[in-house]
């Protein structure tokens, strides 16, 4: 049995079907990246796995149990954490409050503020601990919604365009956190467009557009897709 | 718990604070001991009040409510059945306490916005008011009188005057400091998360509804207490000024003028403000009615435009200024 088991959900809101029985599976300790073209549905499927969107049908099970119906906060406990992509700040918090938020999920007062010191540190956001998340550049943005990941000792994290709007040099930091990451146990699932990262950094990978499963496979497999260009470039281009 | 709570405990400050409030019944005249005692009356109910509105982000105006359980409910158990007033005012309070977790979880369970959660929150308080009004048990409209104030402990007596004031002074260094201790514990951080993006907040493991209700029975259950000891104070338990939402208002007034969400901010507001229109309405009410109102107004929305995040951040920002370098941010 995978470690994260998503089968057959499909959302829909209105008349509008933004999942149509998607299915994959995402084994314990590996890199999964999912692909698709804008309003592909990625981030509705990272808000259905997370707990934040209900499904309309389908069952996602995690670790053993489903999950469905299960809130957002529980999961982070159980150690399912997602990041998002549009950046969420905190208006009156610091980039430490914040993070030792994350970090008391499991942790108490004094070592959760350690903790939380730490995971900055390790992201590269040292000596910022004191500035608000809104006074941050989009890099150290993206980099503090790591250390919120790392802050909580997740088992699985779902990660939502972290490289989005970066530079290829930016990419640099968050790309070495997530092999990191990976290389202690960590379960990734994310999302990306920026495609010499997911290439390097995904071992699967799923595309997904108008919300369906169009692919999968190993990196190299998904290039030559004819679907998967298709998708990506039209099926008129003759290249 | 983070250090500073008990660096806040063993501060010589605080207790220097204490110490000089505490012996201003000695120096100054029982009218103004009397404009002290409303003022940390107000303080306390401020500071109650910020865990829910400041921290939380959550407009409540049901405070009155809340106020008006701990003053009238407690006063008619004593009048009515007889029951000691401290047993009426842990009564009271559990009461309260339910009340404020049955309007978080309704808040929750419906996912009302910050608009919905004022007005529902201010239905509650009408609807205690309308109930007190109707109802002989807790007076009606007429009110209740409680016995006169023979300084019997035991029975929930401070003696007036000087009693009341320590009586209300230790009420309002509670208060605050159930404050401090909050912002220095995790229930500060899950409150002040939830305050800026409930979304980001669940999104790193913050259980929503737990801790809106947990700050909203806190609040809720400290403002009935302080209702009870004001009520014990003023001896006549009047349902236009207890039970009524202007005394919400008042408070929500306070806490904003002195810095919502800080620890000391509330009580800062209530300090200033209580004296000022106390003091206004003494030298101008008879002569010149209304015009203490207009000057206290001024003075309110000149701060309010001035630093509308209270007078608190404004001091410490001067303060920073005199002293040369700032340094690193405070809770």
């Amino acid at each position: 049995m995978a470690f994260l088991e998503v089968s057959n959900i499909t959302r829909r809101f209105g008349g509008l079907v933004a999942l149509n029985a998607v299915s994959f599976d995402v084994e314990k300790g590996e890199i999964l990246g999912i692909i698709g073209p804008n309003g592909a549905g990625k981030t509705t499927l990272f808000g259905v796995i997370s707990g934040f969107i209900p499904p309309s049908a389908g069952d996602v099970v995690y670790d053993g149990e489903s999950i469905i119906g299960v809130s957002p906060d529980r999961l982070v406990r159980r150690g399912l954490m997602r990041s998002f992509q549009i950046v969420q700040s905190f208006a009156d918090m610091t980039a430490l409050d914040v993070v030792t938020t994350a970090a008391l999920t499991r942790r108490p007062m004094r070592e959760a503020i350690d903790y939380a010191a730490h995971a900055l540190l390790r992201v590269g956001l040292g000596g910022k601990e004191h500035k608000t998340p809104a006074t941050l550049s989009l890099q150290d943005k993206k980099l503090l919604e790591l250390a919120k990941c790392i802050a909580t000792d997740p088992r699985c994290i779902l990660l939502d365009e972290v490289m989005a709007g970066l530079t290829m040099a930016e990419t640099a930091a968050p790309i070495a956190i997530i092999e990191e990451l990976n290389k202690q146990g960590v379960t990734i699932v994310m999302v990306e467009h920026v495609m010499p990262v997911i290439m390097r950094l995904a071992q699967r990978m799923v595309v997904i557009n108008f919300g369906e499963k169009i692919a999968q496979g190993t990196p190299d497999e998904i290039l030559k897709d004819q679907r998967v260009v298709d998708a990506y470039f039209g099926d008129h281009l003759d290249a | 718990m983070r250090d500073e709570f008990y660096k806040t405990l063993a501060s010589p400050i605080w207790w220097g604070a204490l110490v000089i409030a505490a012996i201003m019944p000695f120096v100054l005249s029982s009218y103004y001991v009397h404009i002290l005692t409303l003022a940390l009356v107000y303080v306390a109910l401020a500071s109650s009040w910020n865990i829910v509105g400041g921290m939380a982000g959550q407009i409540s105006l049901a405070h009155s409510l809340f106020i008006g359980i701990g003053s009238m409910f407690s006063a008619a158990l004593l009048l009515k059945l007889g029951i000691n007033m401290w047993l009426g005012l842990v009564i009271s309070a559990v009461i309260s306490g339910i009340l404020g977790a049955v309007i978080a979880w309704i808040d929750f369970r419906f996912q009302l916005g910050h608009l919905s959660f004022v007005l529902i929150t201010l239905a509650f308080a009408e609807m205690g008011s309308i109930v007190v009004e109707g109802w002989d048990f807790l007076g009606g409209a007429s009110g209740l009188l409680l016995p006169k104030d023979t300084g019997n402990f035991l029975a929930f007596q401070f003696g007036g005057g000087h009693g009341a004031f320590w009586m209300m002074l230790a009420l309002a260094a509670i208060c605050v400091l159930v404050n401090v201790a909050i912002l220095n514990s995790p229930l500060g951080y899950y409150l002040r998360t939830i305050r800026d993006n409930e979304k980001a907040a669940q999104a790193i493991g913050v259980n929503i509804l737990r801790y809106k209700i947990t700050a909203m029975v806190i609040s809720a259950m400290l403002a009935s207490v302080v209702g009870t000891a004001y009520v014990r104070y003023l001896t006549f338990a009047d349902p236009y000024l207890l039970i009524s939402p202007v005394i919400t208002i008042e408070i929500v007034l306070f806490a904003t003028v002195g810095g919502l969400g800080r620890a000391y901010g509330p009580a800062l507001g209530a300090l200033l403000l209580v004296p000022l229109g106390e003091i206004l309405r003494g030298k101008l009410g008879s002569t010149l009615p209304g015009l203490h109102y207009f000057i206290y107004g001024i003075v309110v929305i000149s701060v309010i435009l001035v630093t509308p995040r209270g007078l608190l951040p404004l001091f410490e920002r001067l303060w920073a200024r005199w002293r040369g370098p700032a340094v690193a941010g405070k809770p």
